[in-house]
């Protein structure tokens, strides 16, 4: 293969070079620091389609005439130019360029430097990731962007909600587009995994790109309203190196929700506290027993990563690497395990004209799930109760009963932790294959075709023990489920790059089709007769999409950045999948005027406008504007003479849905001063979705529901993002730097379905209560409540609240809106100091103005709840405060909306480095650290960081976060 | 050379996009993946469809959605709370003076039950919403089963012979749904098999509705099965004479006229369709109810099956939900033991019905002991008595195939009420005969075991709204015989907790209509606010 590869390139550029009767020029690149060869370095003859690259030993050959000038170029090395005088032999050195303006900065489909970038977009590198216990690839992102929000959740590997400037929907999806490789990821996982960025290893992510406003998003069109987070993964070299990271942590919950101690609850039962109702003392025990403390465990998980980087067979640079992820939940059972393989290769044919990259992954996820709903039923459970009781015919745990029969109340947790065994096993296969082709003769020209594929299958294997304390007949749950989802992306474009004399040009025009699908099935509860096996599949959704993007540089400083796509959907009608949406930005150099050139103290200097309108189309629904039935399932059919008839009911439709769009303005400034040494960005924008993706009501009896999503109302958002980079400190053995960062953000509801209020936040306590809204002229999701009534000493009077439209009746009408879940500013803070061999670096995190409904004191916090059914149950202690009575008359009181204002330090690692050990050891790397290693918060719940999921704003017994110590050690071969 | 090479490269790469277009824009045109969904340009190709359509018109009454009875086709109101039953319980009920919900947590609960209610109570939404989801359902099957639809699709002769019947049934389950919105709201967005689909239609008021319901029910009645000729489960002549019956006998509230005839005339309709009492009493209300001697009294039920047909409706909620605190008896009413915790208890004026003469009526389901009969805190489970009147048990002795899904079907209209209805039509000179009126009501007693039969002289209308609550107690006809016989607003009758006093308190008159929705009138501009609210 390779002879014939070999011929035919001979054939096409060599024999007709030779009809010129040129001379053969040969020699050697190197990288000047190191003396290492530089393989895969352009050599061309400038001004001309003729030229080469260097081999894996940095080598090249080409044919030249006297005087031709011969450009040698590499992608982070300063260009350097030589001039043919009829040398033998011409050996060269190329010295990296150190300026980050000319870093490399992943655009949609393509790439740029971060000098002619137009837009709002921030690479995140390696060296620049958060560190601390990474478990999934978000986490490197932590803290580390202006406008970028991550919050993950206590439990194992479990998913983060990631949000970009706030996200600019309402009830469509406010996640941002996440792309690998230029793969686009679909942001539903399967049930039996943990979620969609849970499967893949942090430690092959290279680099993250972050783009935020319209003139950069916009290339991707209808997915791009809440941003865009382009991941690439590393890749295969050239050279051989292996890395080997490995990690333990250890875990401890240090806060539990403050409940009554055996003794004290004895006491408050004793004293009894419930106005009008006696609690029957003989249901004490004698136990105390900290139900806390049974279901939570101290941790200990680790994950260990091999990666090795260097060229097979000589000629095929490859990367592989493993990774073993495990990691123990602090609830009881709770397990998550991930391996992880993966092997790039990016070979490269035809004198480098034709780049390959293939990416392939495999990863199997295992997961335990401890049924987190146990940490409500620790808050809850009788501490004068033992947890085990030799008498018990429930596996021995204790329960609440009157013989075999099981009194009703909440039910013993550790048992129904233990008693449970609930496993997923999720195997994900994804990656791409790439293939970038710059065309022979018309080096302009580059063509990239991009193939995708992800699929996730998961099997979920649910079982509990036969004797759980139940008095039903079935006894117990045993249940098998299946899902797969798939997605498929086919991509190409062609990119045309020219440089004029003073303008340089690059044009690029493309198409995208992708295909997401889902299914799956499941037994029902294998011991219940009456339970059935059922199977689903969602609509198939298909995005297809034209784009184009033109860049034009004028003399180096005055940029010009138009793209435009047009999507199609299938989420929508034939009338409207298509949607257009165009953007435009500006930049200019400012830095490169003549009157800043000789600047000593500004480096560079870059003003940046752009205006875009990006698209929304990711609803829940996929198939509305199709006149369909549904028959109902087994338990919903209808029956004619006492015989089942499967009913069939028209469904919700709409048929005239369509895109939800997002208008984005921005300003923005990027400086670098003293050579760089500080630099920054500070950036203004205004985004307007408008034809919002709204759930609202329709006309009764004029559809098959009262409420169907409809474009109807208007979100704007404005806000400030600022942050500054900062060499404080630069010498050669000591470093120090720090990032910093700010965002300001305000989200206001303009205009909603002909005016009306939509009540959201479900919570807790009572069957579908609400205690949030959205309304014009406020933040999304403000919490709507009652205005509490004090006495005289300060102290909340139950059930009194003011009559707020004085009508002598405290009813619906006198609730008002008191702030809302999203925080006004957000801060992020992180240093790395380097000393000789040590490394420290920390980073900090504040929210400021986000306020929480604290639905853990709400809805438990009062006397009466004592009285758990037929039994007893444990209250939190701050009931000693307001003495509350009655769930139902204070619920909604704004009592319980508190300031969760946070600061927060995420994580602080220290590392040792030994260098050039062995032979083959070059170095290694010895690091600690602690995870959550503090958060300083008025809020009077265990954690102010409440907001994952849907429910945002709302804490409802949360999965703890666990303080983590950290020990690792990294090898470098 | 060069160029050419260049050239075909260029236009092969060209060329496969083209044929990656055009051959990849035509997926955006989707179909359902889910075996339960289908599109209707699909579904009528089977013929069994036309039944199956037909039986989710009639499932509107009795599901809430098609996935479960946590599953709802509704939004912004609870799921499985949304069931037409449910709601109706709640707001003919629980809004007066035989019922209440121990869980005023529970969204919309405290309100109705207290009589402060607004516009945005949720439960309210439920109703309107609900009712109005039957009234398109319906539509719906009218303008899938015109002649020119079946001509088109060439339906069989044997299916076009029942279309009469089913479209006629359709129409009665469309008019029963503006019946209970004239009742309750006192107007209703009118929309029939021609308007169209996310439309803001025309709202008809009382007298409009009226006249629509009487003109289609009069307009069906040749193309309604005979009474007790149909299925169980559908609706025949009777249901319609029903709807008309309860119409005429409150026409004095809707439009202000006096149609006690009418009303009596139907009733003897009814009467005359082969209609006769359970053989006890409580056969109407247990698990068995349609197979048991309750199917020759219940003239239309809504179906509840603890397998086939899950919801939370009004028979769920009234077993699970009456298992007294203390008694946890749950295990006799074929439930969990302790149902849902003592949610149902009934307020001191219903028990007061019951005096020492009703000590063995079986009517009286009373439990008492060890309780008092006042309720001063609502969330005391433990204050006010209990009954046990539905129940998850057979009249053989078994229970129903679930413990929290009850199998009894919840008797929506019955022979009994007709029966009152009669006597209480002819009191208001509707005609008729006093000796069958009084027949009627010692029926009634003797059917429940009352050896204190009444006499002429006994009859008198406060007597009939007294023997109604008796009788018909839990079956949500309260709100509405309150209202009848003026009692419900003002200050004429006060019971428990009326206006949120402990004793009761006057309501204003607006209170005999219950606020429009603030959703619905949001999507409908044509749709007014009662006065009052």
């Amino acid at each position: 293969m390779k002879t014939t590869i070999n011929s035919l390139l001979f054939f096409l550029f060599i024999v007709p070079t030779l009809m010129f009767g040129q001379n053969t020029l040969t020699g050697t690149v190197t990288e000047q620091s190191t003396s290492i060869p530089l393989p895969g370095v352009n050599v061309v003859i400038k001004d001309t389609t003729t030229g080469t690259s260097t081999d894996f030993d940095g080598n090249y050959q080409i044919d030249v005439n006297n005087g031709d000038v011969i450009v040698f170029s590499y992608i982070g090395y300063q260009s350097l130019e030589m001039t043919y005088t009829g040398q033998a032999k011409l050996d060269v050195q190329l010295t990296e360029d150190t300026s980050q303006l000319d870093e490399i900065v992943i655009i949609g489909y393509g790439s740029t430097t971060k000098k002619d970038a137009t837009g709002s977009v921030e690479a995140i590198t390696s060296e620049d990731f958060t560190k601390g216990n990474i478990v999934t690839p978000e986490n490197l992102l932590s803290g580390r962007v202006a406008g970028v929000s991550v919050t993950t959740s206590g439990a194992p590997g479990s998913g983060s909600q990631i949000k970009i400037r706030g996200g600019s929907s309402i009830n469509a999806s406010n996640d941002p587009l996440i792309i690998i490789d230029g793969l686009p990821i679909d942001n539903s996982s399967v049930k039996g995994s943990r979620g969609v960025l849970a499967s893949i290893n942090p430690n092959d992510i290279d680099s993250f790109s972050v783009l935020k406003d319209a003139s950069a998003t916009a290339i991707y069109g209808s997915r791009a309203s809440n941003g865009v987070i382009i991941i690439v993964t590393k890749k295969g070299k050239s050279t051989f190196s292996a890395t080997y990271d490995t990690q333990y942590s250890f875990g401890e919950l240090t806060d539990r929700v403050d409940v009554f101690s055996g003794n004290a609850y004895r006491q408050l039962v004793a004293s009894q506290p419930v106005n009008g109702t006696t609690i029957d003392e003989s249901l004490l025990g004698a136990a105390n027993t900290n139900w806390q403390d049974e279901i939570f465990r101290n941790t200990v998980s680790s994950q260990h990563n091999l990666s090795m980087q260097g060229s097979l067979f000589k000629v095929l640079p490859a990367r592989f690497s493993f990774g073993v992820t495990n990691q123990e939940g602090a609830v009881l059972t709770s397990e998550f395990e991930r391996r992880n393989l993966s092997l790039a290769l990016n070979p490269k044919f035809f004198n480098d004209h034709l780049k390959v990259n293939l990416n392939a992954n495999l990863s199997f996820e295992d997961n335990r799930f401890g049924d987190s709903g146990q940490i409500g039923a620790a808050l809850r459970y009788d501490p004068t109760q033992p947890i085990y009781d030799s008498s018990s015919p429930f596996d021995g745990f204790y329960q609440h009963r009157n013989g075999n029969i099981i009194s009703n109340g909440t039910t013993n947790p550790v048992a129904s932790l233990l008693q449970t065994n609930n496993l997923g096993d999720s195997n994900r296969t994804y990656g791409n294959l790439n293939f970038d082709y710059k065309f022979h003769f018309f080096p302009e020209l580059r063509a990239v075709l991009n193939l995708g594929y992800d699929e996730t299958e998961a099997k979920e294997i649910q079982s509990t023990s036969f004797n759980v304390p139940t008095n039903s007949t079935v006894k117990g749950n045993a249940l098998r489920r299946f899902e797969k989802r798939t997605n498929k992306l086919l991509d190409g474009y062609l990119t045309y790059n020219k440089a004029f004399d003073n303008v340089r040009t690059e044009i690029m025009a493309g198409y995208s089709y992708q295909e997401f699908t889902f299914s799956g099935n499941d037994t029902g509860n294998l011991r219940d007769p009456l339970s059935f096996a059922n199977t689903y599949a969602d609509p198939n959704v298909v995005l297809i999409g034209f784009f184009g993007r033109a860049n034009l540089t004028f003399l180096d400083k005055y940029l010009l950045t138009l793209t435009y796509r047009r999507d199609g959907t299938s989420r929508f009608s034939k009338e409207n999948q298509w949607g257009d949406f165009p953007a435009a930005a500006l930049a200019w150099n400012i830095s490169d005027e003549d009157f800043l050139k000789d600047s000593k103290t500004i480096s560079s200097l870059k003003l940046r406008a752009g205006y875009g309108i990006t698209g929304q189309q990711a609803v829940n629904e996929k198939d509305i504007f199709l006149n369909r039935y549904r028959g109902g399932n087994v338990n919903s059919q209808y029956q004619f003479n006492n015989t089942v008839i499967q009913s069939l009911i028209a469904s919700e439709i709409n048929p005239d849905l369509k895109w939800e769009e997002t208008a984005t303005i921005e300003f923005g400034v990027d400086y670098g001063l003293i050579e760089e040494r500080i630099s920054g960005s500070l950036n203004f924008f205004q985004k307007n979705s408008t034809d919002l993706l709204f759930t609202a009501s329709v006309a009764d009896g004029t559809n098959f529901s009262n409420s169907i999503i409809q474009n109807i109302g208007e979100l704007q958002i404005q806000g400030i993002e600022f942050s500054v980079n900062a060499d404080v400190v630069k010498q050669d053995d000591f470093t120090v730097d720090f990032n910093f960062n700010a965002t300001l953000l305000d989200r206001e509801i303009k205009e909603l379905a002909l005016g009306q209020d939509v009540r959201t936040g479900g919570i807790s306590g009572g069957t579908g209560n609400n205690i949030q809204i959205l309304r014009e002229g406020f933040s999304p999701n403000s919490f709507s409540v009652f205005k509490q009534l004090y006495d005289n000493a300060g102290n909340p009077v139950e059930g009194a609240f003011v009559d707020l439209n004085g009508d002598n009746v405290i009813n619906d009408d006198d609730r008002y809106l008191k702030e809302n879940p999203g925080a006004d500013v957000i801060l992020g803070f992180q240093s790395n100091i380097n000393y000789k061999n040590f490394d420290l670096s920390f980073n900090l995190r504040a929210n400021l103005g986000n306020y929480v409904y604290n639905n853990v004191n709400s809805s438990r916090a009062q006397y009466e709840l004592l009285q758990d059914n037929a039994v007893l149950g444990n209250v939190p202690k701050s009931v000693l405060d307001t003495g509350f009575q009655r769930t139902s008359d204070v619920i909604i009181s704004d009592i319980y909306v508190e300031d969760a204002s946070f600061l927060k330090m995420d994580n602080i690692t220290l590392g040792y480095t030994f260098n050039n050990i062995s032979k083959h050891l070059k170095s290694l790397r010895l690091w600690g650290g602690v995870q959550n290693v503090f958060t300083i918060t008025n809020y009077s719940g265990l954690d102010p960081e409440v907001s994952v999921g849907a429910d945002q704003g709302i804490d409802n017994v949360i999965y703890p976060r666990s303080r983590t110590i950290l020990a690792g050690a990294n090898f470098k071969f | 050379m060069k160029t050419r090479f260049k050239i075909y490269k260029t236009i092969g790469l060209i060329g496969l996009f083209i044929v990656a277009f055009t051959s990849c824009t035509d997926d955006l045109n989707i179909t359902p993946n889910d075996d339960q969904t289908t599109l209707s340009e699909d579904l009528f190709k089977d013929e069994a469809a036309y039944k199956q359509v037909l039986a989710g018109v009639y499932a509107n009454l009795a599901l809430t959605g098609t996935d479960g009875a946590g599953n709802s086709n509704l939004k912004n109101i609870d799921a499985g709370t949304s069931q037409f039953g449910r709601v109706l319980l709640y707001v003919q009920t629980l809004s007066a003076d035989q019922m209440i919900w121990s869980y005023e947590n529970d969204p919309g609960t405290r309100e109705i039950q207290r009589n402060l209610w607004t516009a945005q109570n949720p439960l309210l939404l439920g109703m309107f919403s609900r009712a109005h989801l039957s009234i398109a359902l319906a539509n719906n099957f009218l303008r899938e089963t015109t002649d020119e639809k079946l001509d088109a699709r060439d339906v069989s002769a044997s299916v076009r012979g029942e279309m009469p019947a089913y479209r006629a049934e359709a129409r009665l389950m469309r008019a029963m749904a503006y019946y209970y919105m004239m009742d309750i709201f006192g107007k209703a967005n009118f929309a029939d098999e021609a308007t169209p689909i996310n439309s803001q239609p025309d709202v008809y008021e009382r007298a409009e509705l009226f006249s629509f319901i009487e003109s289609e029910l009069l307009a069906i009645d040749a193309d309604l099965i005979n009474a007790k000729q149909n299925e169980y489960g559908r609706a025949d002549k009777a249901v319609a004479y029903m709807v008309l019956a309860k119409m005429y006998l409150n026409a004095q509230v809707y439009i202000g006229t006096d149609r006690n005839a009418d009303c009596l005339s139907y009733c003897e309709k009814i009467i005359a369709g082969g209609y006769a009492l359970a053989t006890n009493y409580l056969h109407n209300f247990m698990a068995d109810n349609n197979t048991n001697s309750a199917i020759n009294e219940i003239i239309f039920p809504i179906i509840s099956d603890g397998f086939t047909t899950q919801n939370f409706g009004p028979t769920t909620v009234m077993i699970n939900g009456s298992v007294g605190s203390i008694e946890v008896n749950g295990a006799e009413v074929g439930v969990g033991d302790g149902g849902w915790g003592g949610a149902l208890r009934v307020r001191k004026q219903f028990v007061e019905l019951f005096d020492g003469s009703f000590a063995d009526d079986t009517r009286n389901t009373i439990i008492s002991e060890g309780r008092p009969i006042d309720i001063n805190d609502i969330s005391d489970k433990d204050s006010g008595y209990i009954i046990q009147k539905y129940s998850n048990a057979t009249s053989t002795g078994g229970f129903g195939v679930d413990q929290t899904f009850v199998d009894t079907d919840f008797p929506l209209f019955r022979l009994a009420d007709v029966y009152l209805m009669y006597a209480e039509a002819h009191l208001r000179g509707g005609g008729g005969d006093l000796t069958t009126a009084v027949g009627y009501v010692n029926a009634l007693r003797t059917r429940a075991n009352n050896p204190n039969t009444i006499t002429s002289g006994d009859l008198t209308l406060d007597f009939i709204l007294d023997e109604r609550s008796r009788e018909l107690h839990w079956e949500a006809h309260r709100r509405q015989d309150l209202i009848r016989y003026n009692k419900f607003t003002g200050g004429n009758y006060n019971w428990a907790w009326k206006g949120n006093g402990s004793n009761g308190i006057s309501l204003p008159a607006h209170f005999n209509v219950y606020p429009i929705p603030t959703a619905s009138m949001a999507a409908n501009p044509n749709l007014t606010q009662n006065t009052g609210y």
